[in-house]
């Protein structure tokens, strides 16, 4: 008997990564035809380094999608890991260790928002957007000196880190590609491997059964919080080596677009199916879209407004509740 | 009297199922819900008569009126959506009212429509369109109205950069009007008393006890027999009512159009609703609290005004904002903790039961 819903999931898991692989393969056809050099070895690496950066802010967004929680404190994460990284180097304060510190801060503001959320699940989303904002806030007045705005902090990147983002490397793609490649593959593992891993998907199929299968819920909800912030910074320090600068609006495109790469993928935002593999999908899925609305030359606004419109369907699809008269 | 025992048992349903105790001990909870925002009111309302006294001035109190005024009316229209649940925080209200806000200042002088009653008709139609467009795709797909409003952020956040890239325009000179207002008795309040009395009678109807009902319990409103897709909808359609009253407010105070400003509303807004004491499981949420939550972020921002942070006064403000809105959480679930802690993991996701 048990061997029936089984076949089911396997179906509807493997029904989402057809479905976004179909998107994909749509939409790099699409590219081809209508954006000229798609295919050129430029444009293939610029659009792998993209997608990396917003693969890594998007590992977060799908263990919490996982457990039925969504983080929209991400884009405020990776802002401050930004220009914090920045203002600790400048203050002369040694690379490693300044590095540390951010990903150790971010680790902690995001078990903060694990643990004032692990109570309020309805309002995940509401703490997150609350304790990213104040971070985000308070980063800038801190790093902020007198009569220089927080918003923009001036400072040299040691070379090595602009190197990561560097297109022309000697192994062909940027460093930065293969660390997204290595943190997928280990998030993957994670996933399907781990006790910890399977706990997520149990918590997010059914929080009650969880807990009775002894899984430490509470635990685990505070966890994925602090790994999604840990990742943020992450890529918000990345982003310092690609853009040269810190800038604590350079977050800001994240919001959305690590909900979206999610949706797309096909994880289910009220938990327990899905996985990293399939928001990787999402993530190329997102990236190959943005490419041929820039080649139509719209405009960041126009692109914007058409992921907005691009989610409703998704959403319709995959995160729909049942009728209330099924919850009888 | 039907609708009244419809909604006691909404009440009786809220902390356990079981004995008149209970039910006395949810009315007094309902009560607690007015008491962080009154304190914090009480508490800002000290601070300012130290640090700013020009606010209780004639000047002062009629700039504090029209500066909340779109605060205000925008967190009532997303109380009503708060109230429908299961975790109705609409975040779509920032660039909602910024799109009225365009078309009022841009869009309607071009087709002729600058007088009051054509401008008001016109604002609040455009609300209740949204509103009602988002409102359909929540009650026939049944998709989180978290995840619907969070597409129309992006949505009307790129239109109205795309409608309108730079600042422009100017306001209709009645409505400019009432950014400098110099008089207490001015259009401003008699809209705003109107909004209130508007909101008091609403909430009264049928229709807002059915909401309530689903909010608090969608399957006991659907075997009472009540209708939860043109409900829903109605949740909507009153709710597009004070979006348009807000951005009629919003673009008074603004006296031009913005593409981008009006977007802050939505985490403003989101914090006032949770401030006032809303429950964002559904079902429970007062007008009178989402007004005074309102008007605590208004305070907030004027005491921090009143020092001097130099370049840091918006993050000063950010981070205040942001900090109250997780304080108040805070307090809210453990004011309502027998509440939230057994119902809400259920309640935020009805999917969880059935698989």
């Amino acid at each position: 008997m048990a061997i029936l819903p089984r076949i089911r999931t396997t179906l509807a898991y493997q029904g989402r990564a057809a479905m976004a692989g179909v998107m994909l393969i749509v939409l790099v056809v699409l590219g081809s035809a209508t954006v000229s050099g798609f295919w050129s070895l430029e444009s293939l690496r610029a659009n792998l380094l993209i997608a990396s950066f917003l693969g890594i802010a998007t590992i977060g967004q799908t263990l919490c999608a996982l457990v039925g929680g969504l983080d929209l404190s991400i884009a405020f994460v990776v802002g401050a890991a930004n220009i914090a990284l920045l203002r600790l180097m400048d203050g002369g304060i040694p690379v490693g260790f300044a590095i540390v510190i951010v990903l150790i801060l971010a680790a902690a503001v995001g078990g903060l928002s694990g643990v004032i959320s692990s109570n309020l699940r309805g309002a995940t989303l509401v703490v997150t957007l609350g304790v990213g904002t104040a971070l985000l806030g308070l980063v800038q007045i801190l790093v902020s000196s007198s009569g220089v705005s927080g918003g923009t902090v001036e400072g040299t990147v040691p070379s090595w880190m602009q190197s990561l983002t560097s297109l022309d490397s000697p192994i062909g793609i940027a460093p930065c590609v293969i660390v997204w490649a290595v943190l997928a593959i280990s998030t993957i593992l994670f996933l399907r491997r781990t006790w910890i891993g399977r706990g997520l998907y149990a918590m997010g199929g059914n929080q009650v059964a969880a807990e009775r299968a002894m899984i430490p819920t509470r635990s685990l909800w505070i966890l994925v919080f602090s790994l999604s912030a840990v990742m943020a910074a992450v890529a918000g320090m990345i982003l310092l080596g690609f853009t040269g600068g810190g800038y604590s609006g350079v977050g800001d495109p994240y919001l959305f677009t690590t909900i979206a790469a999610v949706l797309i993928g096909g994880t289910s935002l009220v938990g327990g199916r899905g996985g990293y593999g399939l928001t990787v999908l999402g993530v190329f899925d997102l990236t190959v879209l943005q490419t041929i609305l820039s080649g139509f030359s719209l405009s960041a606004a126009a692109q914007e407004a058409i992921l907005g419109l691009l989610i409703l369907p998704l959403a319709a699809l995959y995160v729909r509740s049942p009728h209330p008269r099924m919850e009888i | 009297m039907r609708a009244s025992t419809l909604s006691e048992a909404v009440q009786a349903k809220m902390p356990e199922r079981s004995g008149v105790e209970s039910r006395y001990k949810s009315m007094a909870r309902r009560q607690t819900s007015l008491v962080t925002p009154f304190a914090l009111f009480a508490v800002l309302l000290a601070i300012s008569g130290v640090r700013g006294p020009a606010l209780f001035t004639a000047n002062g109190l009629d700039g504090a009126l029209i500066g909340a005024a779109p605060l205000v009316l925008g967190t009532l229209a997303i109380t009503t959506i708060a109230i429908a649940g299961p975790a109705g925080v609409d975040l779509s209200i920032g660039p909602a009212m910024t799109l009225i806000n365009i078309e009022i200042v841009i869009e309607l002088p071009k087709i002729g429509v600058t007088g009051p009653v054509a401008v008001f008709a016109c604002a609040i139609g455009l609300g209740i369109l949204v509103q009602v467009v988002i409102g359909t795709i929540v009650a026939l797909f049944r998709v989180s109205t978290v995840v619907v409003t969070l597409a129309f952020y992006l949505f009307l956040d790129g239109l109205n950069t795309v409608l309108l890239p730079e600042p422009a325009g100017s306001a209709p000179t009645w409505l400019a009007n009432w950014g400098s207002e110099s008089s207490l008795l001015s259009p401003v309040l008699y809209v705003l008393i109107g909004s209130f009395v508007l909101w008091a009678l609403i909430s009264r109807t049928t229709l807002f006890r059915n909401v309530r009902l689903m909010g608090a319990d969608a399957r006991t409103a659907f075997v009472s027999g009540v209708h939860l897709v043109p409900t829903r909808i109605g949740a909507h359609v009153i709710a597009g009512i004070f979006v348009g009253l807000a951005s009629l407010m919003y673009t008074g105070l603004l006296g031009s159009a913005d593409p981008t400003a009006g977007s802050s509303y939505t985490l403003s807004a989101v914090t006032a609703l949770v401030i006032g004491g809303a429950s964002l499981a559904g079902g429970r949420a007062k007008g009178l609290g989402a007004i005074l939550g309102a008007t605590d972020i208004w305070l907030i921002s004027y005491v921090l005004g009143t020092f001097n942070f130099g370049l840091n006064a918006s993050y000063w403000i950010e981070v205040a904002t942001g900090g109250v809105l997780v304080v108040a959480l805070l307090v809210g679930s453990f004011l309502a903790s027998e509440d939230l802690v057994h119902r809400w993991p259920m309640r935020m996701f009805p999917g969880n039961r059935s698989r």
